[in-house]
């Protein structure tokens, strides 16, 4: 058990350095993290570049900060796509039942049949290239699963003594959504949006990587894994840097969802 | 049984039905496909691209458009590509095997390494190792594909000289790409296999197992039988994700498949291979999960209760 709470040590001190690093970048960098230096090309770690140079002379360190703050950017919008429409639709599907539930959750049931990534490709079929329609496509992609937990959590809700107590004794619906159901439903919601934002993440900086972000320059995670990609041969810090930044990323994140889950269940 | 498994079929034609159609009316909607590109490259008029528009029928009402794919649909023509105007039916079933391969290989690493991790999260002794167990399961669902490919093709490849890497074929090649692509996937099935045997150590009848004496292997049998059973579904569920994980891998090894042509599709806007792929992805996950629902009905006699 105690390792429990080291390990939620660990995760909060890690995030919480991940952000720091990634706010402060503009003071922490040590160059123009777009600026091409073509006799630079390809540097080993050294004094000057902490993490080596790229194809273009770009200084990794530099561009590793830059591209968090973008990583992080395209999550967040992920996440407030997926979270309107699936706390709606699952709140809805539960607290109605019958053949609303039924028709909501065969929809989302069909999202969910296709995989994520494949939905979200598709998505990006119609709506073009760039950051915003990745964080739409990838979103929505997330929409189903969220309604269903959603749902799940305020099913298992209502069930609850205290609730069907309130019921009995004659409590308005809409206070014993705000009062009862909310504050029990919220723990593993937020649990879940944890999850969601680390699953944001990977499958942002996987269509990036596939080479639907737009802008092949940016300093973002998923561009410089698809230009460590072609030069690994040679220079495997270019991969390593963003590489390492983004599983740290989802690891503590996904380690801060646990926390919080297990800490508030029950 | 028969009944049970009526409803999960008919559940399954619905979602089937539903995510096609969802598919359908969205790529409609959208704006400027391959067919415009392409013949506009070739150097085709305004009105010749209309004709040819005609003559695939996409300048239709909708829901005449809507009608006559169904038809087609059942039977078996699943349009033409845009762009090389090849059947769509017959260009999935040309790359479906490299793909189909490579689905395979991941899913028997994911399924050893991940079950062997979440048992050894869930129960083993001492806690050094539950540690490192859930430390590397958690290691593999942070990081996805498009970095360890590079970390694995540099150390099995450029270092090591032990595999071939990109672009290389026979059955050889399959090896790196499935464990990269196995290793993330086992992330998630150790992940559950983990709660779920430590779940069944909790039972009561661990707790009679241990209080009549049973050795201590035949309890850690006990709890298997009760703890692997969502493996099932979790394994189904991982199998119709694998299509979305082989994008980046085909994509990253240079293999031949489905993720590549879903790429190039998805690249050049041809809505109807899109529009195929989708309706594959949905009729594999939909089968896997209601085959994998039948097989939990048969291995745990709990879930038979309700009819």
């Amino acid at each position: 058990m105690q390792w429990r709470g080291v390990r939620f040590t660990v995760a909060l001190t890690l995030g919480g350095v991940v952000l720091a690093l990634s706010a402060l970048a503009p003071l922490l960098a040590t160059h123009d993290p777009r600026a091409a230096a073509p006799e630079a090309q390809l540097q080993p770690p050294s004094r000057e570049h902490l993490f080596g140079t790229d194809l273009l002379g770009r200084d990794v360190y530099s561009r590793v900060l830059y591209g968090g703050r973008r990583t992080f950017a395209v999550a967040l919008l992920t996440v407030v796509i997926t979270l309107g429409p699936g706390l709606l639709v699952g709140a809805a599907a539960g607290a109605t039942g019958g053949w609303v539930d039924g028709l909501l959750m065969t929809l989302m049931d069909a999202l969910l049949a296709v995989p994520a990534l494949v939905l979200a490709l598709a998505l990006l079929a119609l709506l073009g290239s760039g950051s915003v329609q990745i964080a739409a496509a990838v979103g929505i992609a997330g929409i189903p699963a969220y309604a269903r937990v959603t749902r799940a959590a305020v099913l298992e809700a209502r069930a609850r003594p205290y609730i069907e107590a309130a019921r009995a004794i004659g409590a308005r619906p809409a206070g014993i959504l705000v009062r009862h159901i909310l504050p029990t439903i919220a723990p593993p919601l937020l649990a879940f949006a944890g999850v969601t934002l680390s699953w944001a993440i990977l499958n942002s900086a996987a269509l990036v990587f596939l080479g639907f972000g737009g802008d092949i320059a940016a300093p973002d995670w998923g561009v410089m894994l698809a230009d460590g990609r072609q030069a690994f041969r040679t220079a495997p810090w270019v991969a390593l840097a963003p590489g390492v930044a983004l599983s740290l990323t989802v690891l503590a994140i996904n380690w801060l969802a646990d926390g919080i889950d297990r800490v508030t269940r029950r | 049984m028969l009944p049970f498994l009526a409803r999960r079929g008919a559940m399954a034609l619905a979602v089937v039905w539903l995510a096609a159609s969802l598919s359908f009316v969205a790529l409609r909607w959208a704006p400027g496909d391959a067919l415009d590109a392409t013949m506009a490259r070739a150097g085709a008029s305004e009105a010749q691209i209309d004709a040819q528009r005609a003559g695939l029928g996409l300048d239709d009402p909708l829901p005449i458009q809507y009608g006559r794919y169904w038809l087609d649909v059942a039977r078996g023509r699943w349009g033409v590509s845009l762009v090389t105007g090849q059947p769509v039916l017959e260009l999935i079933a040309q790359n479906a095997r490299p793909t189909l391969t490579l689905a395979l290989a991941a899913l028997g690493v994911a399924l050893a390494l991940g079950v062997t991790l979440g048992v050894m999260d869930g129960l083993g002794r001492p806690a050094a190792l539950r540690w490192a167990a859930g430390g590397l399961a958690a290691l593999a669902l942070a990081t996805p594909v498009y970095w360890t490919s590079t970390l694995a093709i540099y150390t099995f490849t450029v270092a090591l000289n032990l595999l071939p890497g990109v672009g290389g074929s026979g059955p050889r090649a399959v090896i790196l790409p499935g464990l990269v692509l196995g290793f993330h996937t086992a992330g998630s099935i150790a992940r559950v296999t983990a709660a779920s045997v430590r779940d069944a150590a909790r039972g009561d009848f661990v707790r009679t197992a241990r209080a009549k004496g049973l050795p201590e292997h035949d309890v850690i049998d006990h709890i298997l039988r009760v703890g692997l059973l969502p493996v099932v579904s979790v394994v189904a569920l991982q199998a119709g994700f694998l299509l979305g994980g082989t994008v980046i891998t085909e994509m990253i090894f240079v293999r031949r498949g489905l993720g590549q042509v879903l790429l190039a599709a998805v690249t050049n806007r041809d809505y109807p291979v899109v529009q195929g792929l989708v309706i594959l992805a949905a009729l594999v996950y939909t089968t896997l999960n209601a085959g994998a629902d039948a097989l939990y009905h048969r291995l745990d006699p709990r879930t038979r209760r309700e009819g």
